[in-house]
């Protein structure tokens, strides 16, 4: 069975535990192994038992085509924007219990929606209303079928002779589903009453007539009646076109191939998935996020963990450590585990058209209930995507990665990654009227060029977009200038906003613009790590935080007047600069202001000081690095033509390890037989010694600690004002009022960096690597 | 000389006054196509020179010429138009061997075509690349951020000038990229398109500064909103602008002192063909010009035959290309994606995969799959039955194995083939599946001709076309092994493979089939009511344009057609589209027609009930298309030289039949227009094989196209 969650030992942790009913009304829905449906439903199960290798090829390929036509039919109908640029929707097919065969290539975060929806439907509506032929259901409920209501699934069985054969369907995002707040997002919700309803799953199309009093009944709440009717009839249509060329397959190669061809899809996705944890020695392995700011009155910051826990063939997620629900920050579970999954699939399935099920079928999910990102009902969950999700997102990538640093597989090392960018997206809404004197609100694309992460071989890509959408298209300054009333004065990638590393996170950009032929523009905005960075992997330095500026005053069109030179950076600007909130609302924009945006880039990968200088040159003189930042991070000393002093570098990084192992603990040192040990970290080995596992560094071979240990408590540490992290990063005061340091873990011995941490003053050090003795290999 | 099967006889005594030569420089061959006043044409070819391509060029003609027994001077200096389709440009740029180049742009946009809006990791990838996110890279830059330049000057989206160009900072950044040495240079500024003023000024300080300098404006290329793709495109253009001029102008000199005395032209990417001095402004135009030939060719060649809608399909050896013709009309779109480089130019919308003649059989160990391509084994090795080295079974090796082809008849016998080295390979590739070679070989042929079909079908139904309502043209060397079969599985009825003997010249036909097209375009945002004043203001402009190029370029009066397009959507839609525009003087009325008619083929192409009619409607580009009509003559009739019906026989694999049956083959020059040969069968021709499985039967037309009728 796919999908299960089991609750902790001992969780919830009150007093008198209430009975936790997982059945998608308090708390969200987790599927049980084997789905309660009534009788009269009966499944198609019976697969061929013989399938030639040639017609599963055949079929495979009409399959995945069913999902990209599918897909293509909703943009058409659709043509709405968010979709053909902000990729938010999928087309799914699922087998006859509501398994993942294909998922389509955009948003990956949605399969796990889907999925959960069309199986709560089998429990739920397979007596009464019943699921026929020609049905097609609907829900946008969080703790069903939904990442947030806004998304809204539409999902509908195919039928062969009277059985359930399999499920198609799709979730696309909506304009406005109703709520306090145009767009559904109100950043000062309290409770998920302020937002757009929840739908759970009704039939909206039944025998194949939309039901004309549903329809009117979910179009009423919208405030764009007209532009939802569209996109239910996009999602409708693809549906029936799933389900027609599905059933031209069944007609032409037979029900029992076509479901064996489903089957084995499913289990060589298995398969590989499985050989692949095989390389890997049992463990656990965790990263931690911090979200600031749970309102706009707000001024502290919570914790977002993802804990990883590899047992034989079993992949066990849970998210021990998460602060508890607050204000707008959460998610329900629905949406976490397919975070989640996008990660598995980009970083363990990426040679198997993800099909997500082969992954789904050993993972475990054990959420601790009534915390951000297992929101118990009614916590307000609009926000998820743009906050929690992106950012387990982004930590489930980086635990991902520390487990597969342990395999033995180096095809699979090379999937490692540290943190993606914008791993919150910085929502600038904006509205007021615009150049034709007409009312306009949306928000500004242009985040979508976030920035893809260092890896274990090669520095991350500038502006690369996210890896959970493989073709995130950032808006043209051009088409944004010709629908808002809005002059850019810049747009362009961020030098040092990526992290510094062995290998750096890519770069991220920045923008800035003044209204035009209008006289005032408001804002509202919803992001995290504007005060607080967010992680990185392996001694590599954190990434930019994200920034939303006001310069107050700023007056370039009268600066362009009299100078004749268009201001084209901030100091270039007249006024002062008011950093606004990561949840503020009704931020005017005056005729005179700049706001400006920049937005996180991708963490770094590895010791700075173990990267190759040629690069560092090589990224200074082509506008990556500044000098300055190179010289403070990579010990870099170029000379008055640009040519590298290496004596000079070697000599500078050598004093800047001594610094670093300043702090270190006075226990004896010893090294360890490199021959009998394996790589687990870049800078961190596992060895067999005599008494017994121990961890080493991977440069100079000191041993560190005992295996089983933190070896962070073992390190040198060094801390430094989150200042320090990141050339971008501003005093936290600004947002927050809790205090934070960014700490660095090094070898005692050589002053290797081994991994950074950003926590608070008094947090224990996050043990983020265990390996079980006894399973290694 | 002794007539071949290929050569058009009728009318052999007439004298031919004048000609019309077509010749387009491929990977191995260059190709030549002559056509007479009286329709007869003559095909040479010669081997391709990368060195040097023009060695090639005139090596084609020459060969042309000693085919019709005159000398190369007799025919150019009787040819009408030399027309020309080359690759050099897109392989300067896939290569990366094209001019050091600079980029002048507005102050604080320097990095749009660093970003390549973010999608420039991933742009273009086959779902296989798509997946692997790991593996996403943007490609090295064209231009390097150093040699990219930023000026203070803005225009906004209406043409307003927001602060005027500053010339001083434009002298400086000339001065620099002149002492970096660079040999062309782009201008690109934001809303340039709308207000050229400042690119223009800026190129006049380009040509003081540095008067050789080879330069290109953004607003010259692209008229449309989007920074990257226009930035892109003069960034390309520039690219392998100096090369190009170069070249061309190397080939119209060379054929002066042949007798050619009119200009040179050279064919698009849109289907059209333009003026070589035109085209040295803009070589960007000739990417992805060498399918746009093939799908010209058919598109002149379903004209004669009356065929509305074509599925035309290039099967080469490394991959299958497909392009549209719809009522008459080949479909264009404006986008086209090159080494992740997205640019907004018009041209033939043709989609490729990776499946052909070389497209490599495997086992994919962990599911225990057969797979075909879409790797391929390119011309080097080659398939294994080749003998050059190649060791892994081909689409090739399985047609030879399965007895669809003649060892010793391949490429009319230029090549042996060595079956029992295919046979063993695809033995191999079996075993590890339990299959035999013959299962091997027919389950690939089964998978690839799948794929063929999907890709077609994708196409059209994703465009709103229903692909039963097409005839399939399929041209390229391995065009007849395959076509009746992914033809069928279409539910299309009729197939085509053109003139037989020019198939594997079949760009060449089409280079001298095209008409001068030139595409003129003014983006203007306009929101419904529309200013019946200002479209005409708009509409008459670009006309005025397009006539007085095609005048240039030496276009009689009533040769020359103008047609009118506007691009519209619905507010907040995303979906362009091309909608017709009526010729004249434009009233209110015409207005609220043309309304209706983007409400019609907005649901013919994107569904009923799509429409958002409550939205409004807005028009975003106006576009005209300036054709100039290039004298044609008609195919002849093709009078087969006839021998007596000599048909042999040989064992060929038929799916549908299970196995192994003796077939009859038919070489091609027994059959006589008219002759109707029934499946199973197969049809020999020098150039290519055609497989005529027993679902299907058809013969030669009295074009000599093959035409095979499918039944249920």
């Amino acid at each position: 069975m796919a999908v299960q969650t089991k609750t902790k030992p001992g969780a919830p942790k009150s007093a008198a535990p209430p009975a936790i009913q997982w059945d998608g009304r308090t708390y969200p829905y987790c599927p049980p192994a084997r789905l309660n449906i009534d009788p009269s439903l009966r499944l198609h199960s019976k697969a061929a038992k013989q399938l030639d290798p040639v017609t599963f090829e055949v079929v495979r390929h009409a399959m995945w085509n069913v999902n990209v036509e599918h897909g293509n039919t909703i943009m058409k109908i659709s043509g709405s924007p968010i979709c053909a640029y902000g990729h938010d929707f999928n087309p799914c097919l699922l087998d006859e219990k509501g398994d993942f065969v294909f998922f389509g290539p955009f948003l990956q975060y949605l399969s796990s929606p889907i999925g959960s929806a069309v199986k709560w439907t089998m429990e739920n509506r397979s007596a009464n209303p019943g699921i026929h032929d020609g049905d097609i259901f609907l829900t946008n409920d969080p703790w069903i079928g939904s990442t947030h209501q806004s998304d809204v699934a539409l999902f509908a069985p195919v039928f062969w002779k009277d059985e359930l054969f399999c499920w198609v369907g799709n979730s696309l995002h909506q304009w406005d589903l109703g709520g306090t707040s145009p767009g559904g997002f109100n950043p000062q919700a309290v409770d998920v009453y302020w937002e757009s309803g929840c739908i759970p799953p009704i039939k909206i199309v039944e025998k194949g007539v939309l039901r004309r009093d549903l329809e009117e009944e979910y179009l009423r709440r919208s405030r764009v009646p007209q532009l939802v009717a569209l996109d239910l009839r996009a999602e409708m249509a693809g549906c029936n076109v799933a389900r027609e060329r599905i059933r031209g397959l069944l007609a032409r190669y037979g029900a029992e191939t076509v479901k064996a061809s489903m089957r084995k899809l499913q289990d060589d996705s298995e398969k590989v998935f499985v050989e692949r944890l095989r390389t890997i020695p049992d463990g656990t392995w965790s990263e931690i996020g911090w979200i600031e700011m749970a309102n706009p009155q707000d001024r502290h910051i919570y914790r977002n963990c993802v804990v990883l826990t590899k047992n034989g063939d079993k992949l066990i997620f849970s998210n021990e450590g998460t602060d508890p629900q607050s204000g707008t920050l959460n998610c329900t579970t629905v949406g976490w585990k397919g975070a989640i999954a996008s990660m598995i699939c980009a970083q363990m399935l990426f040679d198997q058209m993800f099909v997500v099920e082969g992954a789904y079928r050993h993972m475990e999910f054990d959420p601790t209930p009534s915390t951000l990102t297992c929101a118990t009902f009614p916590a307000a969950v609009s926000a998820a995507p743009a906050l929690t999700l992106l950012q387990t997102i982004a930590l489930a990538g980086i635990a991902i990665s520390k487990m597969l640093a342990c395999s033995s597989d180096p095809a699979l090392r090379s999937e490692v990654q540290s943190c993606m960018g914008a791993p919150m997206y910085p929502v600038a809404a904006f509205s007021g009227l615009d150049q034709r004197g007409t009312p306009f609100a949306s928000f500004l694309l242009d985040p979508v060029g976030a920035a893809l992460a260092g890896l274990s071989w090669r520095d991350g890509v500038d502006t690369g977009g996210w890896p959970w959408d493989l073709q995130s298209t950032m808006p043209n300054v051009e088409e944004h200038e010709l629908f808002y009333p809005i002059l850019y004065l810049w747009r362009r990638e961020l030098a040092d906003s990526g992290g510094a590393g062995k290998f750096r996170g890519g770069n991220s950009a920045e923008l800035a613009f003044i209204p035009h032929k209008t006289d005032r523009i408001s804002f509202f905005t919803a992001t995290g790590h504007c005060a607080v960075p967010p992680p990185s992997l392996f001694g590599g330095y954190p990434s930019s935080t994200t920034r939303y500026t006001m310069r107050r005053g700023a007056h370039a069109r009268d600066l362009m007047a009299t100078t004749g030179k268009l201001p084209d950076h901030t100091n270039a600007l007249r006024g002062h600069s008011e950093y606004l909130a990561p949840k503020s609302f009704n931020v005017p924009q005056e005729k005179d202001d700049a706001f400006m945006l920049s937005w996180a880039g991708a963490g770094g990968y590895g010791d700075p000081l173990e990267r190759d200088p040629a690069s560092v040159r090589h990224d200074i003189l082509s506008g990556v690095c500044t000098h300055d930042w190179a010289t403070r991070v990579y010990c870099i000393v170029l000379d008055a033509d640009n040519n590298l002093n290496a004596e000079a570098t070697a000599a500078l990084r050598a004093d800047h390890r001594r610094q670093r192992c300043a702090n270190a603990p006075s226990s004896p040192r010893r090294t360890i037989d490199a021959q009998n040990a394996r790589q687990v970290q870049e800078g961190l080995l596992l060895a067999a010694t005599a008494r017994g596992k121990v961890l080493a560094c991977s440069k100079c071979h000191t041993e560190i600690c005992a295996a089983s240990d933190n070896y962070k408590l073992h390190c040198a540490s060094l801390d430094l004002p989150v200042t320090d992290a990141n050339p971008h990063v501003l005093d936290p005061h600004n947002y927050i009022d809790d205090e934070v340091l960014f700490r660095l873990y090094s070898c005692p011995a050589c002053g290797l960096l081994i991994q950074t941490e950003i926590l608070r003053p008094g947090d224990e050090p996050l043990a983020d690597l265990h390996i079980e003795e006894r399973r290694a290999r | 000389m002794k007539p071949s099967p290929g050569t058009r006889n009728s009318s052999s005594t007439a004298k031919a006054q004048y000609y019309f030569c077509g010749i387009d420089i491929g990977g191995t061959f260059t190709d030549c196509v002559v056509r007479d006043n009286h329709g007869r044409l003559t095909i040479a070819k010669a081997l391709s020179t990368p060195h040097d391509s023009s060695e090639g060029f005139f090596n084609a003609l020459t060969a042309a010429a000693e085919k019709m027994g005159i000398t190369l001077t007799d025919l150019l200096s009787k040819t009408r138009h030399l027309m020309h389709g080359t690759t050099l440009g897109t392989n300067a740029l896939l290569e990366r061997k094209g001019a050091k180049t600079g980029l002048i742009t507005t102050r604080g946009h320097a990095d749009a075509i660093i970003m390549m809006r973010s999608v420039g990791r991933s742009a273009g990838l086959p779902i296989h690349r798509l997946h692997h996110v790991s593996r996403h890279q943007k490609p090295d830059p064209i231009v390097p951020r150093s040699l990219i330049c930023e000026v203070s000057e803005r225009m906004d989206w209406s043409g307003e000038v927001v602060l005027p160009l500053n010339e001083e900072e434009t002298r400086q950044a000339v001065r620099h990229l002149v002492d970096s040495g660079v040999g062309a240079i782009g201008i690109c500024f934001l809303w340039g398109f709308v207000n050229p003023a400042h690119e223009l000024a800026v190129k006049r300080i380009v040509q003081q500064m540095a008067p050789d300098m080879y330069v290109t404006c953004g607003h010259e290329l692209v008229a449309k909103p989007g920074e990257y793709e226009r930035i892109a495109a003069v960034a390309i253009n520039c690219f392998i602008g100096p090369l190009m001029s170069r070249y061309l102008h190397k080939i119209e000199e060379k054929a002066r002192d042949f007798g050619y005395r009119r200009p040179l032209v050279i064919m698009q990417a849109s289907g059209g063909v333009a003026g070589a001095e035109d085209v040295a402004d803009r070589p960007l135009f000739t990417i992805g010009s060498g399918p746009a030939g093939g799908l010209t060719a058919c598109g002149f060649l379903a004209k004669q035959l009356g065929h509305r809608n074509v599925l035309a399909s290039d099967v080469g050896g490394t991959s299958f290309d497909v392009g549209l013709i719809h009522e008459g009309q080949p479909l264009s779109t404006s986008q086209s994606t090159i080494n992740q480089y997205t640019f907004s130019v018009p041209h033939l919308d043709i989609e490729s995969i990776g499946s052909g003649g070389g497209s490599l059989i495997w086992v994919d160990e962990r599911s225990g799959t057969l797979k075909v391509g879409p790797e391929s084994a390119g011309s080097n090795p080659g398939p294994v039955c080749y003998g050059h080295g190649g060791q892994r079974p081909t689409v090739t090796d399985a047609n030879l194995v399965l007895g669809y082809y003649d060892p010793n008849y391949f490429l009319g016998g230029k090549l042996t083939l060595d079956k029992p080295a295919a046979h063993a390979a695809l033995e191999r590739v079996g075993r590890e599946l339990g299959m035999t070679a013959i299962e091997a070989a027919a389950g690939a042929i089964r998978i690839v001709e799948f794929q063929m079909a999907e890709l077609m079908r994708q196409m059209s139904v994703q465009r709103g076309l229903d692909p039963r309502e097409f005839v399939v043209y399929s041209y390229g060397g391995a065009a007849g092994a395959h076509a009746a079969t992914y033809a069928r599985e279409l539910g299309v009825t009729t197939v085509v493979v053109p003139l037989g003997s020019t198939a594997s010249t079949w760009s060449a036909l089409g280079v001298q089939a095209a008409d001068l097209i030139h595409v003129y375009e003014k983006a203007e945002l306009m929101i419904a009511p529309f200013n019946a004043a200002r479209i005409n203001e708009i509409f008459s402009a670009l006309e005025k344009k397009g006539r007085a190029q095609l005048r240039k370029d030496g276009i009689a009066s009533k040769d020359i057609f103008l047609e009118r397009h506007v691009e519209m959507k619905f507010k907040l839609q995303i979906h362009l589209v091309e909608v017709p525009v009526r010729e004249g003087k434009l009233t209110a009325r015409h207005l609220a027609a043309l309304q209706n008619d983007f409400v019609e083929k907005y649901e013919r192409t994107h569904g009923r009930g799509s429409a958002f009619t409550g939205a409004g409607t807005e028009i975003g580009l106006f576009r005209v298309v300036a054709r100039g009509r290039m004298e044609r003559p008609a195919v002849s009739e093709y009078q087969r030289q006839h021998t007596a019906k000599a048909v042999q026989s040989r064992s060929v694999y038929w799916p549908q039949k299970n196995g192994f049956r003796n077939t009859p083959i038919y070489d091609a020059s027994s059959l006589k227009a008219g002759h109707v040969v029934r499946g199973p069968a197969i049809i020999q021709m020098p150039e290519t094989t055609l497989v005529v499985p027993p679902f299907a039967h058809g013969g030669f037309d009295k074009f000599g196209n093959i035409v095979l009728r499918l039944t249920d």
